[in-house]
């Protein structure tokens, strides 16, 4: 085992082939091809789901249509056709990107939601970066001493937190800064003007840091609980230089992959505080169209959030890769 | 001695301390280490000898321990009295250490650039360009023909041998007056482990750096150390001259663990164990007769059928795998292995990590897949997992710590086996349990208990005795005294060759310590890079070796002879 190991980096470093190539290209395909599946299953899936949930005709017609407007609407939608048909021409349409129109108003479903993409995008990444900058930090500080009295007090705090639902986070957020204090406003979304988007960001953040302080705490503990951390300490390190130097890089690795799992719940979580705050994006829209049973919104929705949340895990496992040299050799 | 010690130990005392409990780890030592001296501690695990070398950098957390009294000076300076600041300049530059475990020690998302940085720059006033020339050279000395790319590797890129390479030229990067090592070959194969001991003792004697040894090796003691502290239960019990020391050894229990020692006593004879002769504070120091099976075994294989055989047997691991998931290129770990076993004997395979050796016993009782060949039990394919030839080819792994579930009593453990496609009832199977103690010499009582209220020698003794539930007539040992302490290791050969004569068992024995299969087998094979390179009866093997590697591999055993021999 080891002397295939070290014999390895001398071999990817002999020429450059066409089948290097291909080889280098490999993950990628593997990658791709997973995706595809995914979003076989979710359109699929969501297709019978939405099927089996109602008729979509009594929908589009109203409640008081006559029996003859129905027929009228299921000739024009195709409705009237088996399921199975029905079924191979909306993956056929869904396989050129066409979703339908909006039931609500008549846009192409895709468009509306590529519309409130950015906006979503803007929120999640805002909250990530926000619960990062004090994930990393807070979380290093109490996993360097944990049985430290006033370190497990914050503990017990992040405990409860974890346990505090979103909403209640940002109506007292809301609370506090918007009514009583007047600094931030409590609702809208300006692109131009970054005080609105303070709130919903730091409200949409605590789904997250909690979680991720106390699963980079639990790391850092076990990280400096290491022998190469005795080695270190052997070889004459500083407390800092332990910290930072030894335990936190290996700890980050763990906390990597739960942003990655975490990303789908974040998507979750902004349906609601998009609502709570009127942010006009994906989540909102969301909530919006299932509402007024806008079908083929929803089921463009769930495209689009089945890519993303795809896509943020398979930038975490690169970010793995760049991270832990061990993984980075064993892809090439 | 040296009027100025490098190390000054007076009358150590050093407790554990928890909310509920006091653990006296180190009840007043003392020793002395010169200049250039290398001194060896040896004991086996729980006598303080880690605890003592820990302490010399006071690297033991403070909140958890106590100095009721004594003294360790370092080159004449008190270092129980130094604040953290000072420890640091002291730790890596003055004393440096080298630990166990290379897997562990290095930090594995260092390069090894960063890690010999660390310490080069942090004690030493040179500039990077420097460090890098330092650093190389260091790894040079070392023999590391490739240093440029080692300097440049991350950890798991190097083998263990590498990277224990590795975490001596950091040791010595910062020319140090003192290196305590602390068991720095126990993890290698023992062919790694003389490269290694011989680096060290070449670089401390070219450098004049006195050498603090941990070990439980007699042997490496025997051939690395100009004096030796024989440690039990945090004393120090024996010092002296190495030879002195393991040529006539005054107490008893240095005399018992010498004992205890396969090496140079007659096969399959029993093996004086250490707690026997505490507890007798006996004299006995002649191995008991040897037993009548041990006479038998021998020779007897002139049997028609083997009981076991394995015919051109082929393991592959799948190594890289194609766009659909199917693999494309294979590591043979078991390579077109022949054997057979016969009824009452023990055949072992010896070999290093990686030989393949793991491989086929897990290949034997269906773990792994046989890519090509077969292996039969009395004839029969054994592949075809008929029920009773698989109860009667059992299996004991090596570490006993990890392979018996930690949340089950030791009846259910022991019993496992025999509720395998049936329910017997629960008396029935305590009864059994309470049997299969007495068996392996366990107290019946002690049946509801759960596996870490054992020691380590007792749960493989757990292990030995789940295995024996379903009355097998082939045992595969993996490894099964690896993990144990030397007197341990003793008890349960014992046990191993009293059940063997009871039952006529037979054993196919796995293991890289040569003085152990020496000890315990009729017959050998040597496997090497997954072919058995050699097969014979265990005298041939062993004692007159034809095979390259073979003969490499015995002269890499440390032993005690040796170290007489060449001193």
């Amino acid at each position: 085992m080891s002397s295939v190991t070290e014999n390895a980096p001398s071999a990817a470093n002999s020429k450059a082939t066409g089948q290097d190539f291909i080889a280098g290209l490999m993950p990628l395909l593997l990658q791709l091809r997973k995706l595809a599946w995914l979003l076989f299953t979710v359109t699929t899936l969501l297709f019978f789901l939405l099927r089996a949930a109602g008729d979509p005709a009594l929908v589009l017609a109203g409640n008081d249509a006559t029996p003859e407007q129905l027929a009228a609407i299921r000739a024009q939608y195709g409705l009237d056709r088996p399921l199975i048909i029905q079924y191979f021409s909306y993956m056929w349409n869904v396989l050129q990107f066409d979703f339908g129109k909006s039931l609500a108003s008549s846009e192409p479903a895709l468009e509306k939601v590529l519309d409130m993409l950015p906006r979503t995008l803007h929120l999640a990444g805002m909250a990530i970066g926000f619960t990062a900058l004090i994930a990393i930090p807070l979380g290093s500080w109490l996993g360097f001493k944990p049985e430290n009295p006033e370190r497990r007090a914050v503990s017990g705090f992040l405990f409860i937190m974890q346990g505090v639902p979103g909403f209640v986070t940002a109506l007292v957020l809301i609370q506090v800064f918007a009514v009583n204090l007047r600094l931030l406003p409590s609702l809208g979304y300006e692109v131009a003007d970054p005080r609105t988007w303070i709130l919903p960001t730091a409200s949409l953040a605590s789904f997250l840091f909690p979680s991720l302080t106390r699963v980079v705490a639990a790391n850092v503990a076990e990280a400096m609980r290491e022998d190469y951390i005795r080695t270190a300490r052997a070889n004459g390190a500083t407390q800092s230089e332990l910290l930072w130097g030894h335990a936190v890089p290996n700890a980050l690795l763990g906390a990597a992959a739960l942003i990655g799992t975490q990303f789908a719940f974040l998507l979750g979580g902004s349906a609601i505080i998009e609502t709570i705050f009127s942010w006009p994006g994906m989540g909102w829209l969301l909530l919006e169209s299932v509402q007024t049973l806008d079908f083929p919104v929803v089921q463009a929705l769930a495209f689009m959030i089945a890519i993303m949340v795809f896509s943020v895990n398979a930038c975490t496992d690169l970010v793995f890769r760049y991270l832990d040299p061990r993984l980075r050799t064993k892809g090439a | 001695m040296s009027t100025n010690p490098v190390v000054h130990v007076d009358n150590l005392a050093l407790h554990f301390v928890s909310a509920d409990s006091v653990v006296e780890a180190l009840k007043g030592i003392t020793l002395n280490i010169g200049p250039g001296e290398v001194v060896g501690i040896v004991g086996e695990s729980g006598s303080g000898k880690s605890v003592t070398a820990l302490n010399m950098l006071r690297l033991l957390p403070r909140g958890k321990t106590k100095i009721p009294h004594g003294a360790v000076s370092v080159l004449g300076r008190d270092v129980l009295a130094m604040g953290e600041k000072e420890l640091q300049k002291v730790r890596g530059g003055e004393v440096s250490m080298i630990f166990q475990e290379p897997m562990t020690a290095l930090n594995p998302v260092l390069r090894v650039r960063e890690q010999m940085f660390d310490v080069i720059l942090r004690h030493q006033k040179i500039t990077p360009a420097a460090a890098e020339k330092l650093s190389i050279q260091l790894l040079q000395d070392m023999k590391i023909q490739d240093a440029e790319r080692v300097f440049n590797a991350y950890p798991h890129e190097l083998s263990g041998g590498m990277r224990q390479r590795v975490m001596i030229a950091m040791a010595f990067s910062c020319q140090p007056k003192l290196i305590v090592a602390d068991e720095p070959t126990t993890a290698l194969d023992v062919t790694v482990q003389a490269q290694i001991l011989n680096l060290l003792k070449e670089r401390a004697k070219a450098t004049q750096t006195s050498v603090m040894l941990i070990t439980h090796d007699l042997a490496v003691v025997a051939q690395l150390c100009d004096r030796v502290y024989v440690m039990y239960k945090g004393k120090i019990v024996e010092e002296g001259v190495t030879r002195d020391v393991i040529g006539d050894p005054q107490h008893i229990y240095t005399r018992a663990l010498l004992n205890a020692l396969p090496e140079g006593k007659t096969p399959k004879s029993r093996l004086e164990t250490v707690a026997a002769a505490m507890i007798e504070g006996g004299d006995k120091v002649a191995a008991t007769p040897i037993t009548a099976s041990a006479q038998a075994g021998f020779t007897q294989f002139g049997r028609a059928q083997p009981l076991f055989e394995a015919v051109n047997a082929t393991v592959r691991y799948a190594k890289k795998y194609n766009f659909f998931g199917r693999p494309i290129s294979y590591n043979t770990a078991v390579d077109h292995v022949n054997l057979s076993l016969y009824e009452g004997e023990t055949l072992s395979i010896v070999g290093e990590s990686g030989c393949g050796k793991t491989s086929f016993a897990n290949s034997i009782v269906g773990l792994v897949p046989l890519a090509e060949g077969e292996l039969r039990y009395k004839g029969k394919r054994l592949q075809d997992h008929d029920e009773i030839t698989r109860r009667e080819v059992q299996i004991v792994f090596q570490d006993p710590q990890s392979s018996l579930d930690p949340r089950w009593p030791i009846w259910r453990i022991m019993t496992e086996p025999l509720t395998v496609g049936k329910t017997p009832g629960r008396s029935e199977l305590r009864e059994t349990a309470e049997g299969l103690c007495q068996l392996v010499g366990l107290d019946p009582r002690s049946i509801d208990r759960l596996p870490h209220e054992f020691s380590g020698g007792q749960r493989q003794r757990i292990a030995i005795g789940r295995a024996l539930s379903v009355h097998p007539r082939l045992l595969l040992l993996d490894e099964p005294t690896s993990a144990l302490d030397v007197s341990v290791q003793a008890q349960i050969l014992n046990l191993l060759l009293d059940l063997q004569e009871k039952y006529q068992l037979s054993y196919l024995f796995i293991s890289h310590n040569v003085a152990v299969v020496r000890h315990i087998s009729d017959r050998v094979a040597v496997m090497y890079m997954g072919k058995v390179v050699e097969s014979g009866t265990a005298e041939q093997v062993l004692t007159n070796p034809t095979d390259a590697y073979t003969r490499t591999l015995m002269e890499a055993v440390p032993t005690l002879e040796r170290a007489f021999a060449a001193a």
